[in-house]
């Protein structure tokens, strides 16, 4: 398995996304769009989460003001490419204010804090509609314009013909790939060690040194700039966003994309958010049963592998490599 | 010319009606090896939570290097200069060895955004690798700290409180549950870096061979007030301390 590098196996991932809408119609166009959004989201949590360790359940939340802030701005005439970096912006600011209670609760109790905050979200979207058009949401946002590159329009680029839905795909993964080589870059450096010895132990990472308060507070306004960068996509690429789309039930979805592909692994959101978001589709073929089939698939996952597929991955290439003995109650004992 | 690193001045800690510490005052040069020792209930823990800042006394004052440390963030605490080992195993279970003391000292490098931009291992793997080699963990480099035996994990713990290149250490009964091979090179190696840096020690135990072995001067606590000080062979000899701790 090692025969082969691993920017080789990237690159091949690589070339395969590069290719994977061409020739294809609109609607799996979209579900793939659909797909690199979300992974943005998760990857985003999967930070806060799998790397730092501090749950929440608002990530939906943060794709919306990421949404909304971009709707508003590019309805007004704004180019994208302005309108989202001032929505991730504001989604690390909000997402720094969020992190303050991580600072005094912890695990399940967090969880509920942050799912009130995606709740008060939703509730503002839907309540001050002289802003956010309420119930009815905000609709026909302008796709971006980058002059050779015109995602409202169909035009051949390269000698290929592309329609527009297809363009907003590229940009769609022009946005992951540079988002995802950040986090792997944030993740490679000392923060994230940092990150990661918050989640392992973080007492004793106080006592080394480590202001543990301003890393906890990182995780949480990083990880939410991902989510508002996936809202920023949403906006051109879906062009109607309202409320609902926003629900705590897709937050919970995204919290499934990082546990199901594993928390704490770089490549798990990618995994995770393809089972949430494309094997529904592949089950489409045995109609009503495929909820009831993902379902069950996602119980037995959870049982059998709790770190998720990376961490089923990572057991098969244990078993390949030389055996080395993990000291289980070393582990316990360990956590203060 | 000595040079007063930690000075306990007067510290009383109570617990509703529970004295756990009565006017308690010490210093500790730099270079010296104070030992801490007591029975159960003695007030070390209490004692030594008051010297980390993590509990403030009822009354007195704790200054490190001249600085007081009441109510100071233990992260705080690091950057004065003051390292710490734990009671409990304390590393990062699913981290390298390498990781596990390069995390120990990155802190101590840079700014938050030199961090963020400059080398993944905060241009520590060299000073790391050294770290690692005089604690004599060397061959468990790469392997997941959580993987390593219990002394082993202990010899790591204490190469992380050193890894920041502290004026004074407080180890928290670092031989407690540590085989007799593995004692004797925590000891050797912690005299061995006493005496090339001159780091301060302040050490809890309950284990009397290495205490008197390790400290050149031994502080006995018994029901939160200060009983004996002195020497190990003057704290061997003294009657208060056998009628209170050793038991005759």
């Amino acid at each position: 398995m090692n025969a082969i590098p691993k920017w080789l196996w990237i690159a091949l991932g690589l070339a395969v996304l590069i290719v994977a809408p061409i020739g294809q119609g609109n609607y799996f166009t979209l579900i793939l769009c659909s797909w690199l959004m979300f992974t943005i989201a998760a990857m985003g949590l999967n930070l806060t989460l799998g790397y730092a360790g501090q749950i929440s359940l608002a990530q939906a939340s943060f794709m919306a003001v990421g949404a909304y802030i971009t709707a508003l701005l590019t309805l007004n005439g704004i180019h994208w490419i302005v309108a989202m970096p001032a929505a991730v912006v504001a989604c690390f600011f909000i997402g720094l204010l969020v992190g303050f209670p991580a600072l005094r609760v912890k695990g399940h109790f967090l969880a509920f804090v942050t799912l009130a905050f995606n709740t008060l979200v939703v509730l503002v979207l839907r309540n001050e509609d002289w802003l956010t058009g309420g119930s009815y949401g905000k609709f026909n946002m302008p796709r971006p314009d980058f002059w050779i590159f015109n995602t409202a329009r169909k035009s051949d680029v390269l000698g290929i013909a592309l329609s527009s839905n297809q363009k907003i795909y590229y940009l769609c993964l022009i946005t992951f790939v540079v988002f995802a080589a950040l986090m792997y870059g944030l993740i490679r450096s000392p923060w994230g060690r940092a990150f990661k010895g918050l989640r392992e132990n973080p007492i004793r990472a106080e006592s080394l040194g480590l202001d543990t308060r301003r890393i906890t507070l990182l995780a949480f306004a990083i990880g939410s700039a991902g989510g508002g960068l996936a809202g920023s996509l949403m906006s051109p690429v879906v062009q109607f966003i309202e409320p609902n789309s926003f629900a705590l039930v897709h937050s919970l979805r995204i919290l499934l994309m990082v546990v199901v592909g594993g928390a704490g692994y770089f490549f798990g959101p990618m995994l995770g958010a393809a089972v949430v978001i494309l094997l529904p589709e592949f089950l489409r073929f045995t109609q009503g049963y495929y909820l009831i089939l993902y379902s069950v698939a996602v119980i037995i996952l959870m049982v059998y592998s709790p770190s998720g597929l990376m961490g089923i991955g990572d057991r098969i290439l244990s078993k390949l490599r030389p055996q080395r003995v993990v000291r289980g109650d070393m582990k316990e004992g360990a956590q203060l | 010319m000595s040079q007063t690193v930690l000075s306990v001045s007067h510290i009383s800690k109570s617990f509703g009606g529970i004295h756990a510490v009565r006017d308690v005052s010490f210093e500790v040069q730099k270079g010296e090896v104070l030992g801490l020792i007591g029975p159960n209930g003695s007030g070390k823990s209490t004692l030594f939570n008051c010297v980390l800042g993590q509990l403030q006394p009822n009354a007195g004052a704790v200054t490190v290097k001249g600085q007081s440390v009441s109510g100071m963030r233990a992260c705080d605490l690091n950057k004065l200069g003051v390292g710490r080992t734990f009671q409990q195993l304390s590393v990062f279970p699913e981290m390298t060895v390498l990781d596990n003391i390069i995390l120990a000292g990155q802190e101590h490098h840079g700014t938050m955004l030199s961090r963020l931009f400059g080398a993944p291992d905060a241009g520590l793997t060299g000073e790391a690798d050294r770290m690692i080699e005089f604690f004599r963990l060397g061959h468990l480099r790469d392997e997941m700290a959580g993987s390593l035996s219990y002394g082993q994990q202990k010899l790591l713990d204490a190469a992380m409180a050193f890894m920041a290149g502290p004026d004074l250490v407080l180890l928290d009964e670092p031989a407690g549950g540590v085989n007799l091979t593995m004692l004797a090179n925590l000891k050797e190696r912690l005299q061995t870096y006493n005496r090339e840096h001159g780091t301060t020690f302040v050490v809890i135990e309950h284990n009397m061979e290495f205490v008197m072995s390790l400290c050149t001067r031994i502080i006995v606590l018994a029901e939160g007030a200060v009983i004996a000080e002195g020497t190990p062979e003057e704290i061997r000899s003294n009657s208060q301390v056998i009628d209170a701790y050793l038991g005759g």
